[in-house]
């Protein structure tokens, strides 16, 4: 009996290739020696050193504060594998995305008070969008104009309807429905196990961070929108009423207290907002300290300048002359604005109007106010 | 050593960080824990990277025969 002849090769059925011979002067994974993506045997190849080493130096790297796995990531994005059939082009870009998305982890955690602006989250975004629509366009076979069109069709669907969730989601949670979101999340999370062993659920992991993302945006951002909605303003004339102080939901909460006359001594004025903007009109000369909690969003007013960010603490408190009325500002913003300082100030401050306003430009810091000087 | 047909290590290792990240957040709704902007994005980061990587390490998933 005769063994029957080798089939050869097909177009339908490519050959895996051999690693090429100058892969030892090239930085490239090592796809015969790995532990995990073939990094540390790739380096160890190319520096001639036994890569045995080079995995114990990512170890003892990774307790200095976890710069072996930013340095292990940063190899997976940056060297190609030796081998060129290793992966189709969209899991290698899943690949190289997702690592560079635990790097930006990785130095957020090792830089700590790295200036997160609104900016990331948005480069975030767009770098799934782009991915997304890389992973449309650079299929093996090339695709008809018409396939192309329904396939980015579909996708804008899916991110229409991926946004709308994310809007539910952080809706849901700021008015008190985080619980369930989280469960939610959670079941999400449970179902890509079992179907693990099923051919693979990783579509639920859509869903899961539609969900999760904005909840803890929601939860970050400290957002409880429940209360009070809309454009409110409250003209206060006696102490007693700044004193038991304003909440909203969300909206406008306009404070003016041209009609108070404050006491010798501190009166506090509390005031919360889940969403939107505080606005306190204060008189000429009044001694004014503030002290706040702003999640997301900026302090405004018109003598030290105006501050954004997140997580910001306001503690404007100045020296207060004996017997001198103090007005003590205690404020929570969840998302959004607190502004403080004369009426022409608040009113104006959206149109630079106040700048040249001679009410606001000749009006008394608050900081000479406290001390009793003109 | 190959996996077996009709497991997807992709998604076990995707649903083990979902799970993870939920119940981080449902502690913070149950005010057990307090999330803020310096934890939150690293972690948000971290759990969609982890994702990702776990899919192109694993590569398309294989169905059972």
């Amino acid at each position: 009996m005769t063994s029957p002849p080798p089939t050869p090769p097909t177009e339908e059925q490519p050959q895996p290739q051999p690693p090429r011979d100058d892969d030892h002067r090239r930085w490239v994974r090592s796809s015969s020696d790995r532990m995990i993506a073939g990094v540390a045997g790739g380096v160890g190849r190319r520096l001639e050193i036994d890569p045995l080493a080079i995995r114990i130096t990512f170890v003892i790297l990774t307790f200095a504060g976890g710069l072996g796995i930013v340095l292990y990531l940063a190899g997976l994005i940056f060297m190609p594998s030796d081998d060129p059939d290793e992966s189709p082009l969209q899991w290698g870009l899943a690949r190289t995305v997702g690592a560079g998305l635990l790097v930006v982890a990785g130095l957020a955690i090792l830089l700590p008070g790295w200036a997160w602006g609104p900016g990331i989250p948005l480069l975030a975004v767009a770098g799934v969008v782009v991915y997304l629509l890389l992973r449309v366009l650079r299929e093996r076979d090339t695709p008809s104009a018409g396939r192309v069109a329904v396939k980015i069709a579909i996708a804008i669907a899916l991110l229409a309807l991926a946004a709308g969730g994310f809007v539910a989601a952080a809706a849901g949670t700021a008015l008190g429905g985080g619980i369930a979101v989280a469960g939610l999340v959670i079941a999400c999370g449970i179902g890509m196990i079992a179907g693990a062993f099923r051919g693979g659920a990783r579509w639920l992991a859509l869903p899961a961070l539609v969900l999760a993302l904005p909840l803890g945006a929601v939860a970050a951002t400290d957002l409880d929108v429940r209360g009070t909605w809309g454009d409110r303003q409250f003209v206060p004339s006696t102490v007693t009423e700044v004193a038991e102080g304003y909440e909203m939901g969300a909206g406008q909460l306009r404070v003016d207290l041209r009609n108070v006359d404050l006491p010798p001594g501190r009166t506090t004025l509390p005031v919360s907002i889940g969403a939107g903007e505080i606005q306190i009109m204060v008189p000429d000369g009044t001694c004014v300290t503030t002290e706040a909690d702003i999640s997301m969003g900026a302090y405004q007013e018109p003598f030290d300048g105006e501050q954004g960010g997140v997580d910001l603490e306001i503690d404007d408190d100045y020296p207060v002359a004996p017997g001198r009325p103090e007005l003590h500002v205690q404020a929570d913003v969840g998302l959004g604005a607190l502004t403080v300082g004369p009426r022409e100030y608040v009113l104006n401050r959206h149109h630079q109007g106040w700048r040249s306003d001679d009410r606001v430009r000749d009006a008394t810091p608050p900081r000479l106010a406290c001390e009793g000087r003109p | 050593m190959s996996p077996r047909p009709g497991f997807d290590p992709a998604s076990l290792i995707g649903g083990l960080l979902i799970i993870a990240f939920g119940t981080l957040l449902l502690l913070d709704q149950a005010e057990v824990l307090e999330l803020d902007w310096d934890y939150f994005l690293p972690i948000a980061f971290a759990v969609v990277g982890g994702i990702l990587l776990a899919s192109g390490l694993a590569g398309p998933p294989r169905k059972r025969p």
